[in-house]
This record gives C-alpha cells, sequence and structure tokens, in this order.
C-alpha cells in the first residue's frame, strides 16, 4: 500500500508529469529501406521498430481468404528490450495475444476487400520498454502502413489510461503500470473517435471509464499530429 | 500551386466524390492513401500507393511455372499473371526463369484471387531487374517518358519499365543506372528531379 501512495506525490507523477500528460513522443517514417512501409517511434523511453510488407500472396494456400487479405502481425520484444527475459524462445503467451489484438485493430482500417487472396505482414520490434508497449507498437504500426501506400480509413493511435487510488493518469510508465490499480490501453481512430481496441486490467467505476475514454480522446490530438508531422516530414519539400 | 499534403482518413471533398485512393462515408469523400490535395483544382495525387492493375498496364515479370503452354508470371505484387500460348507454337513457348515484359489483357476475378490476363509477351534475355515502389515509377518514366529517355542515352542502357515496379536494363553503364534510379526512387516527390538526373548522368558517365 505504501509503494502505490509513492506513485503521486504533491499532486504529481513519479516522472514529475500531470496526470493527464504525455511522454514525449518522436516519430520517423520509412527507415527501413526494404520494406513497403516503416516507422520507428520513440514514446519516453520505449523504443519501437515497425515494419510493413504486402500485399503479397497469402502462403501458405490454407490461410487465404478469397474475398479479402488477411493480416499477418508479429509483435516481439527484443531480448535486450527491458530488465525482464523476453525472446528465449520464440513468442510467449503475451507476445501471441498483443500481436492478435494489434491484428484485429489492423482489420478494422486496412481496406481488405481490395486484395481478396493476399497477405499484409505488420512487424512490430520493442528495442527498448517501458511501459505501454503495445500502444507504442500500435501506433507506430500505423504510421508504417500509411507511408506504405495500403489503403487505410484513418491512421488509428492508441494510449492507455491507468488508475492510482481513485486518481486516473494517462500513459503510465513501468513504474505506475506495475504499481496501478487498473490498466485500460484504448486504441481509436481519430476521425471517428471510434474504439477498435480496448483492454483492461483492474477495475473502474462507470464514471471514471467515461473519463479515462475522454481522457484518451483527447490526447489524441496530440499523438495524431506527430503521426501526421512524421509523415509530412518525409514529403516537405512539395509543399514548399 | 497550393498542394496540401493528406493522410488517410482526411476529408478530401464535402459531396459524395467517385474517385481513385477515396472513399465515402456519410456523403463526404475521405483519403484512403498519403497523397498531395491540390487546393484549388481538388485534384487528389497519391504520394504512396500499391499497384492495383488495369487493363492496358505494362508489367515486367519472371515465369514461375509452365503448364500446357500456359505460363504463370510473378508480377511483383499480389496478383498472378498467366500468358497463354499457342499449342505448339515453339516461339511463343516461355521457360521457367525468363524475365517477360506483357500488357494485362484483362483483371480476372477468379474463385480465390485475382489473375492477370497478359497479352503481347516479350522475352527479355539477359539483364538486370531492380525493384521500385509501384508508385515511384511514373518518375522512372517522367513525363512523355522525358526521364527514361534521359537515363538510356546517358547510360548507353536498353532500360525497359513495368508499373508493377520492375526495372530491366541491360548494356552500357548498368552500374549507373541503378544509381540514377535509385536518387529518383528517394527523391521521387520533388521538383526539378530531371535536371539532377542530368548533372548526375553528365557527371557520373565513363568518358
Amino acid at each position: 500500500m505504501t509503494e502505490k501512495q509513492q506513485l503521486i506525490i504533491d499532486g504529481k507523477r513519479v516522472d514529475g508529469r500531470r496526470f493527464d500528460e504525455l511522454r514525449p513522443i518522436k516519430i520517423e517514417a520509412g527507415v527501413i529501406k526494404n520494406a513497403e512501409g516503416s516507422a520507428y517511434l520513440e514514446w519516453g523511453d520505449n523504443k519501437v521498430l515497425a515494419a510493413v510488407y504486402g500485399p503479397k500472396e497469402a502462403m501458405p494456400k490454407h490461410v487465404q481468404d478469397p474475398n479479402k487479405a488477411i493480416i499477418k502481425c508479429r509483435y516481439s520484444m527484443a531480448p535486450f528490450s527491458s530488465k525482464e527475459e523476453h525472446g528465449r524462445s520464440g513468442p510467449n503467451r503475451r507476445a501471441i495475444e498483443i500481436s492478435k489484438v494489434t491484428k484485429e485493430v489492423f482489420e478494422n482500417v486496412i481496406l481488405l476487400e481490395s486484395f481478396p487472396g493476399s497477405e499484409i505482414d505488420i512487424f512490430i520490434e520493442i528495442l527498448q520498454s517501458d511501459g505501454g508497449t503495445r500502444a507504442a507498437g500500435i501506433t507506430a504500426a500505423a504510421v508504417a502502413l500509411a507511408s506504405s501506400g495500403i489503403p487505410m480509413k484513418d491512421v488509428p493511435f492508441a494510449v492507455a489510461v491507468g488508475k492510482v487510488g481513485e486518481t486516473l493518469i494517462l500513459d503510465q510508465n513501468y513504474i505506475e503500470d506495475s504499481g496501478s490499480d487498473a490498466d485500460m490501453p484504448i486504441a481509436m481512430l481519430p476521425r471517428t473517435n471510434e474504439i477498435v481496441l480496448m483492454q483492461m486490467d483492474g477495475s473502474l467505476t462507470k464514471e471514471q471509464f467515461a473519463s479515462a475514454v475522454a481522457m484518451i480522446a483527447e490526447s489524441g490530438k496530440e499523438i495524431g499530429r506527430i503521426q501526421r508531422e512524421a509523415l509530412e516530414k518525409k514529403y516537405k519539400q512539395v509543399s514548399a | 500551386m497550393n498542394m496540401k499534403i493528406i493522410i488517410p482518413g482526411d476529408k478530401i471533398a464535402d459531396g459524395a466524390v467517385r474517385m481513385e485512393n477515396a472513399f465515402v462515408e456519410d456523403s463526404k469523400t475521405y483519403a484512403t492513401v498519403l497523397g498531395l490535395l491540390d487546393e484549388q483544382s481538388k485534384a487528389f495525387i497519391p504520394l504512396e500507393s500499391v499497384w492495383y492493375p488495369r487493363e492496358g498496364d505494362s508489367l515486367i515479370g519472371v515465369v514461375e511455372n509452365v503448364r500446357n503452354s500456359v505460363a504463370m508470371v510473378n508480377t511483383n505484387s499480389t496478383f498472378r499473371g498467366l500468358i497463354i500460348g499457342r499449342r505448339g507454337d515453339s516461339e511463343s513457348e516461355m521457360n521457367i526463369g525468363e524475365v517477360v515484359s506483357a500488357f494485362v489483357r484483362e483483371v480476372k476475378r477468379e474463385a480465390d484471387q485475382i489473375i492477370l490476363i497478359l497479352e503481347r509477351p516479350r522475352k527479355l534475355f539477359g539483364g538486370k531487374l531492380i525493384f521500385v515502389k509501384p508508385s515511384k515509377i511514373s518518375r522512372v518514366i517522367g513525363r512523355q517518358s522525358t526521364m527514361l529517355r534521359q537515363l538510356e542515352t546517358g547510360t548507353h542502357c536498353t532500360i525497359s519499365v513495368g508499373l508493377n515496379g520492375v526495372v530491366w536494363m541491360k548494356g552500357g553503364d548498368v552500374q549507373l543506372a541503378i544509381r540514377a534510379i535509385d536518387k529518383i526512387r528517394e527523391e521521387a516527390h520533388t521538383s526539378g528531379l530531371t535536371e539532377r538526373i542530368a548533372k548526375m548522368l553528365a557527371s557520373e558517365a565513363i568518358k
């Protein structure tokens, strides 16, 4: 209990942020030459590389869908990404879960019907982790997809809200994440505020849930601006 | 020109406009790819896109399989090409591994995938293949193929370009041609590229 109280001292969080303040985010698009689209993201102490390949013929043949493309997503933490062990022998239970939910985020966004029988590969590699890597991974993969030219309806973003005591905090880092009473990562489409991913550990009241979603929608404006800037930077000379 | 950079999901027209690289929702039109919007003419030019074949497109591919005088062509995309040859015609016979250039006669939706029926196949012997993103190919060709002609005269290569993003080149200074195409790929979105490539070809060509 004492540890939890230390997460908020004098109305400030462990790293001095306000409750609704994001960590600094930096995105660069088009960093991998061989990929169709790619992005490198730094979100606080998270470092994420995302790459997109395809659409190409889906293999093995039995996974093909005659009506639309399928998405294969691989989220992976580099063995050196955190103090805990990762990557000793392929994807673990957690990585498989995050790969699945990330895939479902992008199934809602990409116009899959244009490419029947194909597959689109999304690779997310966490190089350094400090809490909230699934949100960082989705945000990076969204930029990678947009820079690939694969048709999509929106550029999604993701971020988490946590609860310490009765206070909601946006975008927890690792210390806050492991000590908080609730953790709810959400991915949204900024154009319609549709929720395409929602997971939750712990519990929130109805009111807390509503204000958490509002907090995330608000922070999406900031994240969306950074995503847009990353994509625009690649082509700055045209409009100038 | 007043160009605005558009990312997927941005509104490009207030009404429902039927156009490429866009979709309509609630009678408004939104972009599906990264592109440039000309604010006066409301034209939307994609900066990145995936090649979606149309009838009459030229392409370059590699023969993957031949069965009963039908050759299957890998087109460097999710679409497989078919060249239907005449039986017993040894001249039009294809062999596995051969590079061919052809035109799309028909985009056919088969039971499990989209297949391209190809026509006017031409075998390309020897040479080197390089791959460029299909959205950058229009810059490699240039307006009225100025860039392509310039590359050919500057490097003395024979160059053939497919809209599927495959470039075949033979003879001449292939290494210089590859460097030039790399430069085009990197700077495809900038203006004055033809002059810069001309300068590069002039300074680096073997005297």
